[in-house]
């Protein structure tokens, strides 16, 4: 009896089997594809994409695009698993600065070229500048994207600050230092640690260039590198910014931070592919632009692809997965659909859609505008190394919690960032 | 013979679905990750064989290593003891006979069923921020408030907190052991005029002193390899005050790609947790009673 049961058992297995495999043959017999795509973003951007899909569906019949999509965490962990197991979707958005650090490592993108998508629709300094690798276009540029600096002119003019002010490194002390004085509790500007990062990298961009250059050397002097931390300091020691133990918790996502969040905090750096995230439901926001010093050899303002969107090399739909990319991109319907999920777009025709469609905000086309035209030079790849961004924002962490002067902080820097680079 | 061989088929197919995953999912990523550890392997691409170099780096001034060893010492010792003492006295507390006593063993359990998650880390957070809960709290009677998990001298302490929080596995086992005490040994102890500390210290103590030791080895493993709190919460910040092992593990592992040099660190995590549990075993000679060896 036993020994029925487990024979049953076996040819139901083994029938199983052979039905799961017959299935997966009649598929491809008819024809059929079935093509992943992932992304992260929120539900402002998973509705567009899934819709747009959809269209592309009933266009074609004969294929099915599977979506693969969550928030921002973890994602490019998951992404670099699925590469190695040769798992990942077929088309993937990226962001920029993983396109150098995956391509090194292998052909892991399928390589673009104009026989299968209109070229023409970007532009090519973007593309060469943020999209290749090796000479090699590897992927799109779903939107531009630029640094923007955010203000609350309610908060300002409360504080006795003209909303309109031009913001220089100088006047943000002598201006942001009244909102702290005239409440203990708010800051004129919100910096989690990685957002002073940020600001410390814009700083040493304007003196130096840049922090490490594309021929893999740090590119600022010790004193240039104490120059800017003893500017911070200022806002450390000025109530610019609130100290890091209340911000460290906030670490890539200040706009969660309650300071920011209940009007204590009067301005804020960020990307305008993000600013919205960081508006949420604040009122009187607007944009504005970044210090310049007198004399910068590097605005340090960046400008670079909202994402990148490229096809997975072990696709066994390649074609196909280019097929979907063009129709993003170019497609009237899918730009309409689309719409700003991804910023503004990199295509011209996308720009002009949307504009016609009135569908994007006067406040991202400013502070894209904006950007664009403060906009310096892109960052080398060894900067956006994730080893070299940890060594940054690691020193910054210790003088941030005071436990470094301005000059040790600069000479750890640069014997910190050197050691990193050796390494890599 | 023949009725063990009759029997031991359908034996080897019921543990198949577990045999399957051991092997699949831990004994061949085991292996390979042994391989890896003298590898270059960096996730894309083929490893290259480096002997031990990854070791080598790691013992020879990397800074993460040491700072993650230091805090996971300290979160081991606050952790392990902390949620052990708790779980003994709840579970004393718990072993009353009053109305109710199942209702408020199950309460005691839920957040061993919780605490794990990504969803408590995150209420741990907002409970402890700058603005959060308890703060509001304090000041709302008059008391100051802290940066508890923003201030590098107190975050460890405050993470910490969440591991101890999940003492209802430990508090389960003391609460069995418990009630495997002749209630004879009590009678002759009151008979005796012992009082209550005197008769935990002598009788409950040492009666327990078994299941003190798998706690204490179970909660030592655990602790030693935690990760989420510390990453959900604080992401090993402020000032790397809470950069666990795990966290370190993972930032080389996928963060930096270094998957070669991962394993390797796994491997010594490995080996500290072998040295620290058989040190305890060790030890357990002189403390531990079984049976009737009071």
């Amino acid at each position: 009896m036993k020994k029925n049961l487990m024979l049953f058992l076996i040819v139901l297995v083994t029938m199983g089997t052979m039905f799961a495999g017959g299935g997966k043959e009649s598929s491809k017999d008819s024809g059929s594809k079935t093509l992943r795509v992932s992304w992260w973003g929120s539900d402002s951007r998973h509705t567009p994409t899934l819709n747009a899909m959809a269209a592309y569906q009933r266009e074609n019949p004969n294929v099915r695009l599977e979506g693969e999509y969550g928030g921002w965490d973890g994602y490019y962990q998951k992404l670099v698993t699925q590469i190695a197991g040769r798992t990942a979707a077929d088309i993937i958005q990226i962001d920029q600065p993983w396109l150098n650090e995956l391509s090194a490592r292998g052909d892991v993108f399928v390589v673009l070229d104009r026989t299968m998508i209109d070229l023409d629709e970007f532009d090519v300094d973007f593309l060469n500048d943020y999209c290749t690798y090796n000479g090699k276009l590897l992927g799109l540029p779903t939107g531009i994207n630029v640094n923007t600096f955010l203000v609350d002119v309610t908060l300002l003019a409360d504080n006795g600050i003209d909303p309109d002010t031009v913001w220089t490194w100088e006047n943000i002390i002598t201006e942001g230092r009244k909102i702290h004085q005239n409440d203990p509790a708010a800051y004129f500007s919100s910096a989690s640690p990685d957002i002073m990062r940020y600001w410390f990298e814009i700083y040493i961009a304007q003196l130096a260039g840049a922090v490490v250059n594309s021929n893999k050397q740090v590119a600022f002097t010790e004193e240039q590198g104490t120059q800017a931390f003893a500017y911070f300091k200022q806002w450390f020691d000025e109530g610019i910014v609130a100290p890091f133990s209340q911000t460290s918790l906030f670490y890539q996502k200040f706009h969660e931070n309650p300071s920011w969040i209940n009007g204590k905090t009067a301005t804020a750096w960020d990307w305008v592919s993000s600013m919205d995230k960081a508006i949420g439901n604040k009122k009187n926001i607007e944009t504005r632009q970044l210090p310049v010093m007198e004399g910068a050899k590097n605005t340090g303002v960046l400008m670079r692809p909202s994402q990148i969107m490229v096809v997975n090399n072990s696709s066994v739909h390649k074609d196909e997965a280019i097929k979907v990319l063009d129709y993003l991109f170019t497609n009237h319907e899918a730009i309409e659909i689309l719409g700003t999920a991804r910023g503004i777009p990199a295509t011209v025709s996308g720009r002009r859609i949307l504009a016609e469609k009135n569908q994007i905000t006067a406040l991202a086309e400013k502070a894209t505008n904006d950007g664009i035209a403060q906009a310096g030079l892109p960052q080398s790849s060894w900067q956006m190394n994730s080893e070299v961004i940890q060594t940054m924002q690691d020193v910054i962490d210790e003088f941030g919690f005071g436990r470094l002067t301005p000059q040790q902080a600069s000479a750890k820097m640069i014997a910190n960032l050197t050691a990193t680079l050796t390494n890599l | 013979m023949v009725i063990r061989k009759k029997y031991s088929f359908p034996g080897y197919i019921y543990i198949m679905p577990w045999l399957i995953g051991f092997l699949v999912l831990q004994l061949v990523p085991l292996v390979r990750s042994f391989w890896y550890s003298f590898t270059d392997f960096q996730l894309l691409g083929d490893p290259k064989f480096v002997g031990l170099d990854n070791y080598r780096k790691i013992f020879s001034g990397d800074l993460s290593f040491l700072k993650s060893l230091q805090v996971t010492a300290a979160y081991v010792l606050i952790a392990v003891p902390c949620k052990i003492a708790f779980a003994l006295a709840i579970a004393v507390i718990l072993n009353q006979k009053i109305k109710g006593i199942n209702l408020f063993r199950t309460l005691y359990y839920i957040p061993s069923i919780l605490g794990g998650s990504v969803s408590i880390a995150v209420l741990w957070k907002y409970l402890f921020m700058n603005q959060g809960v308890l703060n509001n709290l304090l000041t709302s009677i008059g008391l100051p408030g802290a940066d508890w998990l923003g201030d590098p001298n107190l975050a460890l302490g405050t993470v910490s907190l969440v591991t101890i929080w999940q003492f209802g596995s430990s508090m389960l086992l003391f609460l069995a052991g418990l009630k495997q005490i002749p209630e004879s040994l009590y009678e002759a102890a009151r008979i005796d005029g012992a009082g209550k500390m005197r008769i935990f210290w002598k009788i409950t103590l040492p009666q327990l002193s078994s299941i003190v030791l798998f706690n204490l080895i179970m909660q030592m493993i655990n602790a030693f390899q935690d990760f989420t709190p510390a990453f959900v919460i604080t992401q090993g910040g402020p000032l790397k005050s809470t950069y666990l092992y795990g966290l370190m593990l993972y930032d080389h592992g996928f963060k930096f790609f270094r998957m070669g040099y991962a394993s390797a660190l796994s491997w010594i995590l490995f080996a500290i947790i072998l040295f620290f549990t058989g040190l305890t075993f060790k030890s357990s000679d002189s403390w531990v009673h079984y049976g009737d060896s009071l």
